[in-house]
């Protein structure tokens, strides 16, 4: 692919973003008396359309269209079950999403985990929370950064470095969430939602044509794949592999706090739903495009070394004329910044307000945000840093990413379910719970030969349970907080 | 039928996401097996969320 198209495209793409970014701005984010709310959570103004656009590009990844079409390709089927396990979790929000919202409104959260220091009436447990979304995110946005070095360099053959790719990424992430806060990130977000799912699905439904049609293609792979129609197939997805993926990203919604946050956003619990709704839609249809990618590389190309080639192979071939190549280059460089940026902000705000604010009780919320706007482009820096090292334990504490946040939701189902939860409860789950899941993974130990991602909601569970039956309950707190949060 | 109830129905489909493939169509290899499967649960699902938010216009609204 020519180095002047990918460059072009890029170039348009940047552009757009700047337009939108810059368009975004308004008085809640970049006026006289914006505060810690107006520029992380837009004043909790928030319509239903641009947050069901936002949320789908924040959830959805670089990961879709290369690593589950890869995992399609190496696994079949059941990497379209994993995906439709994790959006089953995603109703959690219709469960949840009410409770975190009014609770929100009523104390005045900015992030979900000053929403539990609050609760269990321990700025510990908001600082702790913070730290460890920073020690699971951090690594998992680098990971992004550097899958954009990967595309890039891969596309262009070697013309376009790594390096540039990961500062290209970077850059982007900074300004369209620099520029007005969260507003730029939604809008920006839409746009590159739009893109996402428009190019992948035009390419998808152009290769599937090209290889016969929908009958054709699975009637090849009836034929010449059997197992890639079944589970276990061709064993990537045993049960106890499905399980272990399965059971973190059922609760992605509640864990990653770039998309809990949203839910303090909405303008009303009308734009909440369609933001629901509107995510749904989107992420069955993204599902199912990226899951059709994968089978139809696993038809076109059956030999490839690597399934991660899935994608950047069936882009190369004859099958996707060059100009759609690039348009879904671009919409895979979106999905990463889409992301990214949306983790740098919500990262930045929780440094700001859970950390620094707690440790200098003093700050005013004017003196928060200058801290949180300082802090965002030191988070991009440290993911450029990390995606260049390619340092082993970056890569264990992405992949871990998911599971190491499953920690986190014993105590937020605790906080509105069981007036019995501690601080010492959120701690040790947390604390303890985090690091069992790290020790895991760094060691690869299985115990009784099951994953970490099995591991990590029982051990956590259980040391939230005992910590906060041998500690003491907030009980005048616990009591506001249910009553706010309708129950 | 009270909202609320409707997330037991998530509750269901999740279970089955988990029983009917490796169960019941592991044999199947065809579109009409697993594929298909997940995609109605998928479709299913929405369709209880659309059910369990029906009401979000005017529960817990100041």
């Amino acid at each position: 692919m020519s180095l002047g198209l990918i460059w072009a495209a890029v170039g348009v793409y940047l552009l757009l973003g700047l337009a939108i970014a810059f368009l975004s701005r308004s008085e809640s984010t970049n006026g006289a008396r914006v505060d810690m709310s107006g520029f992380f959570l837009g004043n909790r103004q928030m319509n239903g359309f641009v947050s069901a656009l936002s949320y789908s590009a924040t959830t959805y990844s670089a990961f879709m269209m290369v690593g589950l079409a890869g995992l399609t390709y190496a696994g079949g089927v059941g990497a379209f079950g994993f995906e439709i396990v994790y959006f089953a979790g995603v109703s959690l929000v219709a469960i949840f999403g009410p409770k975190f919202w009014a609770v929100g409104k009523r104390f005045g959260y900015v992030t979900p985990s000053e929403m539990l220091g609050h609760r269990y009436q321990d700025r510990r447990v908001a600082i702790v929370t913070a730290l460890a979304s920073c020690l699971f995110l951090i690594p998992y946005a680098a990971v992004q950064l550097a899958g954009v070095g990967y595309l890039l360099a891969g596309m262009s053959e070697g013309a376009i470095t790594f390096t540039t790719g990961v500062v290209v990424a970077a850059l982007l992430a900074i300004l369209f969430s620099f520029i007005a806060g969260i507003r730029s990130v939604m809008w920006t977000d839409s746009l590159q939602a739009l893109f996402m799912i428009v190019a992948s699905t035009l390419v998808a439904l152009l290769v599937v044509q090209s290889l016969g049609g929908f009958a054709a293609l699975f009637d090849t792979l009836a034929t010449d794949h059997p197992q890639s129609l079944t589970v276990p197939g061709p064993g990537l997805f045993n049960l106890t592999t499905f399980v272990g993926l399965t059971i973190p990203w059922f609760f992605f919604s509640l864990s990653n706090p770039q998309v809990s946050q949203r839910l303090f956003m909405p303008a009303s619990l009308k734009s909440m739903r369609q933001m629901l709704i509107g995510f749904l839609v989107f992420g069955f249809v993204y599902t199912l495009v990226s899951v059709l990618w994968g089978f139809s590389a696993l038809v076109a190309f059956p030999g490839l070394d690597q399934s991660d080639l899935a994608t950047p192979t069936l882009l190369a071939s004859e099958h996707v004329p060059p100009i759609l190549g690039v348009i879904v280059m671009v919409g895979i460089l979106a999905a990463a910044v889409s992301t990214i940026d949306s983790i740098m902000l919500t990262l930045s705000s929780m440094l700001s307000r859970d950390v620094y604010a707690q440790l200098a009780p003093g700050a005013s919320d004017a003196r928060q945000l200058r801290v949180g706007k300082w802090v965002l482009p030191v988070i991009a820096l440290l993911a450029l840093m990390f995606a260049e090292l390619q340092l082993d334990l970056i890569a264990v504490l992405s992949v871990a990413a998911s599971t190491g946040l499953v920690v986190i939701v014993p105590s937020i189902i605790g906080a509105f379910y069981w007036r019995r939860g501690t601080a010492g409860g959120a701690l040790a789950s947390i604390g303890g719970g985090g690091l069992a899941v790290i020790a895991l993974y760094a060691t690869g130990v299985t115990p009784l030969g099951l994953p970490p991602g099995i591991w990590a909601l029982p051990v956590a569970v259980t040391l939230f349970v005992v910590a906060s039956l041998v500690t003491r309950a907030p009980s005048v707190r616990a009591q506001e907080f249910l009553a706010a949060a309708g129950r | 039928m009270n909202p609320r109830r409707l997330k037991w129905g998530i509750w269901a489909v999740v279970v089955l996401c988990y029983a009917v493939p490796y169960a019941l169509l592991r044999d199947v290899a065809h579109w009409y097996g697993s594929f298909l499967f997940w995609g109605i649960a998928g479709l299913t699902i929405i369709l209880l969320n659309v059910l369990m938010t029906a009401d979000f216009n005017d529960r817990f609204e100041e």
